[in-house]
């Protein structure tokens, strides 16, 4: 933690970057900070409770987050898979950045979560995860440590729902989806949805429905999900967020599983890897073409 | 001091009565998604879904008088000519059971602004045919604030019965004139008995509460009055990620879009959605310009027009400290931490103001 505050003064100070976003304790548990002041860098933490994808700060829109000007982001290996992303989409320059790699040894599900790491509350994205800091960092932190070991099988939720027939499949997200209202924070909280106008608030032509009807939420989650196919840097953030319990991370898996074995794409934080939708390879599968 | 009695076995039965007169009847139910639990407000077929053990739904009771989407009317559109087909504005019979007190509250305050510059007849038409019984808080969290807002865990304001569990019963507490009628039908399971005042609980709960945040509500709305431009807007939207979450959970924002969608050749229907002030395109221009500019201008919204425009419009804080906007928020933006930085500002300023 010292050597994580440490470097962050010392950026601030010889005026390397103008602010630092990183996590600090607040009166629940571990929330993003925006540090601007060397001072303040005696807030910053990192621990198994950092589960926020901070990347998601960085995207031009976020007209607020850029007028702090030059920054340095805290990023765990997975988040750096967003600077990736957001570079590889032209959406942000590598040398406009300053990334902090911090060694990480998993993290909660749950940024108030009290409990220890385990077993039982690693999340999801970190099953097998080496820990490593990202390849990315211009600096990295941290002692290396060890993730915890899984609690199972972290597609055991997906097989299940590839086993049922296509009936009770839409039965089943029928119900999940008719909790959506439509806040939007899936798409808030992604790194990758940055557009400008999101499709879902176009009204000329409407696309997708705005209502909270059943037939505007399936409209909603599946366009946003095959949007995000090979794009999807798999931090769970759009789960976490869902007020409606709504569990979004299996659609985003599934086109994860297909990405890979279709076009052999697996997401990385090496950004010189082209995105499959916007790559062309001759051996690309075809056979869907008429 | 002779109270009403309402034992558990009785409130089924109750339950099972309406049910079988048709009544829509609804409840905390508990849901299990893929390893998350929580519980819902939903209908419940059968009363032995109820769970009145004290946890709070996730969403408020606010979606049974105001559907996250409601048809206004149904169109048919031949040429020049378009025929319009009301949508009806009375509603069938519904008893809400196991309502959180924060939520019972707000469709009180709420009333105020749908009663306002136009009588919202979808609003009241819901809130005519619903029944409210609250039932007090056992427990609460750390996000729970609902005495820094006047309230409290065992507050009667919008119900129309109030219930204190007592042991494996409940004491009744009649409020309100469709409170004395649902008691009319029901005086042999509503005992009167000379069991002590219960409360003791409760008044755990209420200590507990209290000491997540205390509020001086006419202090903060001066402050608030004299600070639309002020650099604490800039520094506590930094992290928040403009969606709707905190506003679509919140048992008292009421705001609302309205669309029209087609169904089919030219037939469509008119609906309104639910709304909410913190994604940029609440306040777009159809020039593109906004006049709110960014997520500080967006925050400050949503803090004046609870602790600020409300209450001087309609003299009630539009908050009933329910605490679901912490809960739920990605970003972790906490509006009691909040509260409590402004409250604090208040007090420094007090002399100057």
């Amino acid at each position: 933690m010292e050597e994580l505050r440490e470097l962050a003064k010392k950026l601030l100070q010889e005026k390397q970057v103008n602010a630092v976003v990183g996590y600090e304790c607040d009166r629940r548990g571990v929330r993003p900070a925006f540090v601007d002041d060397p001072a303040g860098c005696d807030r910053l933490v990192f621990d198994h409770r950092c589960v926020q994808n901070l990347p998601a700060y960085l995207s031009p829109r976020r007209t607020n987050v850029a007028g702090l000007g030059r920054l340095a982001v805290v990023v765990k290996q997975c988040d750096a898979r967003a600077v990736a992303g957001l570079i590889r989409e032209s959406q942000l320059k590598r040398e406009n950045l300053v990334l902090i790699g911090v060694r990480c040894g998993g993290v909660a599900a749950n940024p108030n979560e009290s409990r220890e790491l385990g077993a039982e509350t690693l999340a999801l994205r970190c099953y097998g995860c080496s820990g490593t800091e990202t390849a990315m960092a211009d600096y990295v932190v941290g002692e290396p440590k060890t993730v915890p070991a899984a609690g199972g099988d972290r597609d055991a939720r997906l097989a299940e729902i590839e086993k049922m027939s296509p009936e009770e499949r839409l039965a089943l997200w029928k119900e999940w989806l008719s909790r959506c209202t439509r806040c939007h924070a899936c798409r808030q909280v992604c790194p990758m949805c940055f557009c400008e106008r999101c499709v879902a608030e176009k009204t000329q032509p409407n696309w997708i429905e705005s209502s909270p009807h059943i037939q505007g939420n399936f409209s909603w989650n599946v366009t946003r999900a095959l949007h995000l196919a090979g794009r999807c840097v798999d931090c769970g953030e759009c789960e976490r967020a869902c007020p409606a319990q709504i569990p979004l991370g299996l659609l985003n898996r599934k086109l994860a599983k297909i990405m890979s074995a279709r076009y052999g794409f697996a997401v990385t934080d090496d950004p010189s890897t082209p995105a499959p939708i916007g790559s062309y390879r001759l051996d690309d599968g075809q056979e869907f073409i008429l | 001091m002779m109270r009403r009695m309402l034992s558990r076995t009785d409130l089924d039965a109750l339950v099972r009565d309406l049910l079988g007169a048709g009544t829509r009847v609804i409840a905390p139910v508990r849901r299990k998604v893929q390893g998350r639990e929580f519980v819902e407000y939903a209908p419940v077929q059968n009363p032995e879904e109820i769970a009145l053990d004290g946890s709070q739904p996730v969403r408020p009771l606010k979606q049974v008088v105001f559907p996250p989407t409601e048809t206004l009317f149904n169109y048919k559109q031949d040429k020049g000519l378009v025929q319009i087909q009301e949508a009806p504005t009375t509603f069938s019979d519904t008893l809400v059971i196991g309502a959180r007190p924060c939520d019972a509250a707000a469709l009180e305050i709420v009333d105020r602004v749908m009663d306002w510059d136009y009588h919202d007849e979808f609003w009241f038409g819901h809130r005519q045919a619903t029944t409210v019984v609250a039932v007090a808080c056992t427990d609460s969290d750390e996000s729970c604030f609902c005495t820094a807002v006047g309230l409290s865990p065992e507050s009667t304001r919008g119900a129309d019965w109030l219930l204190i569990p007592a042991g494996s019963s409940f004491e009744v507490r009649v409020v309100t004139p469709k409170g004395e009628a649902l008691l009319e039908s029901n005086k042999s399971r509503c005992p009167e008995s000379d069991v002590p005042e219960a409360g003791k609980a409760s008044s755990a709960v209420e200590e507990k509460v209290r000491a997540n945040l205390a509020m001086n509500p006419a202090k903060l709305q001066e402050w608030l009055g004299a600070h639309f431009e002020h650099p604490l807007w800039q520094k506590i939207a930094l992290r928040c990620h403009g969606c709707g979450a905190c506003a679509f959970v919140c048992p008292t924002c009421h705001c609302f879009d309205i669309v029209d969608e087609l169904e089919g050749v030219g037939r469509g229907a008119r609906r309104r959605n639910w709304d909410a002030c913190q994604p940029a395109l609440f306040t777009l221009h159809g020039s593109g310009h906004n006049p709110r500019k960014d997520q500080s201008a967006r925050f400050r919204q949503r803090v004046m027009h609870k602790f600020s425009i409300y209450p001087s419009r309609f003299g009630e804080i539009l908050c009933t400290g329910c605490g679901r906007c912490i809960r739920v928020c990605a970003a972790g933006m906490d509006l009691i931490a909040i509260l409590a930085e402004i409250g604090q500002n208040a007090e420094e300023a007090g002399s100057t103001l």
